[in-house]
């Protein structure tokens, strides 16, 4: 009877928008929070084996390089000029094999494949390689392997359909184990190859520096390592000095190298901005969702003194605008929900287009931040509440 | 129950009515039950300030006003919210009747507070006040007259020490008057406790033990 009495149709268009700007908000605050993961996710897998700030950069290949008249090596001279530009913090030099190398597959599961292989690699610390798996000790049989991405699309969008073969997703291919040979000096030796990771950044098979530096030893012809690639670590490679110095050399880089690093930086401020938006619309809602709660709560001000002569506690009488509003909070919880994963579930779909892989479900940052301020709402809504009734009671 | 005035004159009164009857700012005025006082006086003299002063609803008073020995004045709602449920009734002159409500629906959200009454007791003290065709109405298409005999039913579903009636007469005719009467009576010497009436004239066919005059 008291929410027959106290719980009137007044400012029901306030509450309706408050509900819908509250929804929007939330929507847009907690979908951005998860594209911001998922984002960080696809990245990590992808593109950041080499972090943005790297380079690699290579000479360019004419004519004379062909007939073999000059090297495509970079000559020490060279690599000092290099590394004393003001642009560039650290540099160094790719090695690549000094001995034949082949890799096939020996699985019952997979298609049977054989191919002649060089293998790259650059330190360590030029990686930002997270994976456990990329470390290799003497002794050890299986080298973890970085492949271009660009093989897998090789694969999966030119060559696989038009064989009318399965395509392979990223990780799929982690799974499958292949062998790998090596001959040199008169030996050879068998090793398991397995693909930790691919990467956009770097067009080359990569292996860990120890193994590679390791494997030139026993099986090397012994020549002087040539250095046809170098990675430069740069604070700023959107530096258009970078692009500058370069041509004038005529040495070259991946081009989507530089682009993406300010991509990248649009992406995070649109993404902040985003964010942002959605904490003004939320902050906004909250305010009006206040307001609605007093406005009503103003008007039934005469029934609420009435109300508390009849021996009503402000507590018992606020007890109607606290259930009405949990219940328009359990709403906005459940929509709230249910559109995040219609959009999980929109973005799956459109992610095998874009052979992209994402996370699993919702991540837990964004369903406990979507409690905790939907229950931060609510608290600020009941205390308004309460103190409001009360300054009604007599 | 014992309600005790000392030295107690609400304030808009000061300085306009300095004393003829003894009654503001005196010693003591001590209401007890069971007990029942009626209180005279023209309008504007402050049986209606007094009654919402006891009430614990205005506070704009001097002196102090204390229910069995304590100063209402350190009652919190709590407190008030339990007095007004189980130990004051009070029929205030406005009425304070939920005019959307029915009749009933008025009378059940007090008695609802506590259980006091059954449904049966409430129709049988309706029929008492010729006000059992009434009950389904809504309030806000009553009379006066008819709202006045709801308010003083709803009043009566409740335990109480003491009930204040304030002027609760005035739209009621002389039978009615007596029916009113003799309800109120016997549900305080149900509850043994006191009652205290105002009115703009003495009622002289009922019996008082004390009555005031302003």
């Amino acid at each position: 009877m008291l929410r027959k009495i106290l719980w009137r149709a007044y400012g029901k268009s306030h509450i309706t928008g408050a509900v819908a700007g509250s929804l929007i908000g939330f929507i847009l605050l907690l979908s951005i929070t998860q594209f911001y993961f998922e984002m960080k996710h696809v990245l990590g897998t992808n593109e950041d084996l080499i972090n943005p700030e790297f380079i690699v950069i290579n000479k360019q290949v004419s004519v004379l390089e062909s007939l073999e008249l000059r090297t495509t090596g970079f000559t020490e001279a060279e690599i000092e000029t290099i590394a004393s530009q003001q642009f560039v913090q650290e540099v160094a030099g790719f090695i690549s094999n000094d001995f034949a190398l082949s890799a096939y597959t020996e699985s019952a599961n997979f298609p049977d494949f054989y191919t002649d292989l060089f293998f790259e690699a650059v330190p360590d610390e030029f990686l930002d390689v997270k994976s456990d798996d990329w470390k290799w000790k003497p002794g050890q049989s299986t080298i973890p392997i970085i492949l271009p991405q660009d093989y897998l699309n090789l694969y999966n969008f030119g060559f696989a359909p038009s064989q009318g073969l399965p395509q392979i997703s990223p990780s799929l291919i982690r799974l499958v184990n292949f062998k790998i040979s090596i001959y040199g000096k008169g030996k050879q030796a068998e090793y398991n190859g397995k693909i930790v990771g691919f990467s956009n950044r770097i067009n080359s098979v990569l292996v860990p520096y120890a193994f590679l530096s390791a494997a030139n030893k026993e099986f090397g012809k012994g020549q002087a390592p040539r250095v046809s690639r170098l990675v430069i670590v740069s604070k700023n490679p959107a530096d258009p000095e970078i692009a500058a110095f370069l041509q004038n050399n005529g040495y070259e880089t991946i081009k989507e190298n530089l682009k993406s690093s300010r991509l990248n930086i649009i992406l995070k401020f649109i993404i902040s901005f985003l964010g942002g938006l959605g904490i003004l619309i939320i902050f906004l809602a909250l305010l009006v969702f206040i307001l609605s709660f007093q406005l009503i709560i103003n008007k039934s001000a005469d029934k609420i003194r009435k109300l508390s002569l009849l021996g009503y506690h402000y507590r018992e009488i606020s007890r109607p605008y606290i259930l009405s509003l949990s219940l328009i909070i359990s709403l906005i919880a459940l929509v709230t929900s249910l559109a995040m994963i219609a959009l999980k579930n929109l973005f799956v779909s459109f992610s095998g287009e874009w052979g992209m892989e994402l996370t699993n479900g919702i991540h837990p940052v964004v369903i406990l931040g979507g409690i905790l301020l939907l229950v931060f709402i609510t608290l600020v809504n009941i205390r308004a509440i309460v103190k409001q009734t009360k300054s009604f009671s007599r | 129950m014992i309600i005790s005035l000392e030295n107690f004159i609400p304030l808009p009164l000061t300085g306009i009515s300095r004393e003829e009857s003894g009654f503001w700012e005196s010693g003591g005025v001590v209401l007890e039950s069971p007990g029942s006082y009626l209180l005279t006086a023209p309008s504007g003299k402050g049986k209606t300030s007094l009654l919402s002063m006891i009430c614990g609803v205005r506070k704009d008073y001097r002196g102090s006003i204390l229910i069995d020995g304590t100063d209402i004045r350190q009652y919190g709602p709590m407190d008030w919210s339990e007095i007004r449920k189980r130990k004051i009734s009070c029929i205030y002159q406005g009425l304070e009747l939920f005019d959307e409500l029915t009749a009933l629906e008025n009378i059940q959200l007090k008695n609802g507070i506590l259980g006091y009454k059954t449904r049966d007791e409430i129709r049988e003290m309706a029929q008492a006040l010729e006000m059992d065709n009434f009950l389904e109405r809504e309030t806000g298409k009553l009379s006066f007259g008819q709202r006045q005999r709801i308010a003083i039913i709803r009043a009566l579903c409740q335990p109480f020490g003491f009930l204040l009636a304030d002027e609760i007469f005035s739209h009621l005719d002389k039978k009615l008057e007596k029916l009113t009467f003799s309800l109120i009576s016997r549900e305080c010497a149900k509850n043994r406790s006191g009652l205290l009436l105002t009115s703009l004239h003495p009622l002289g066919k009922f019996n008082f033990d004390k009555h005031f005059i302003l």
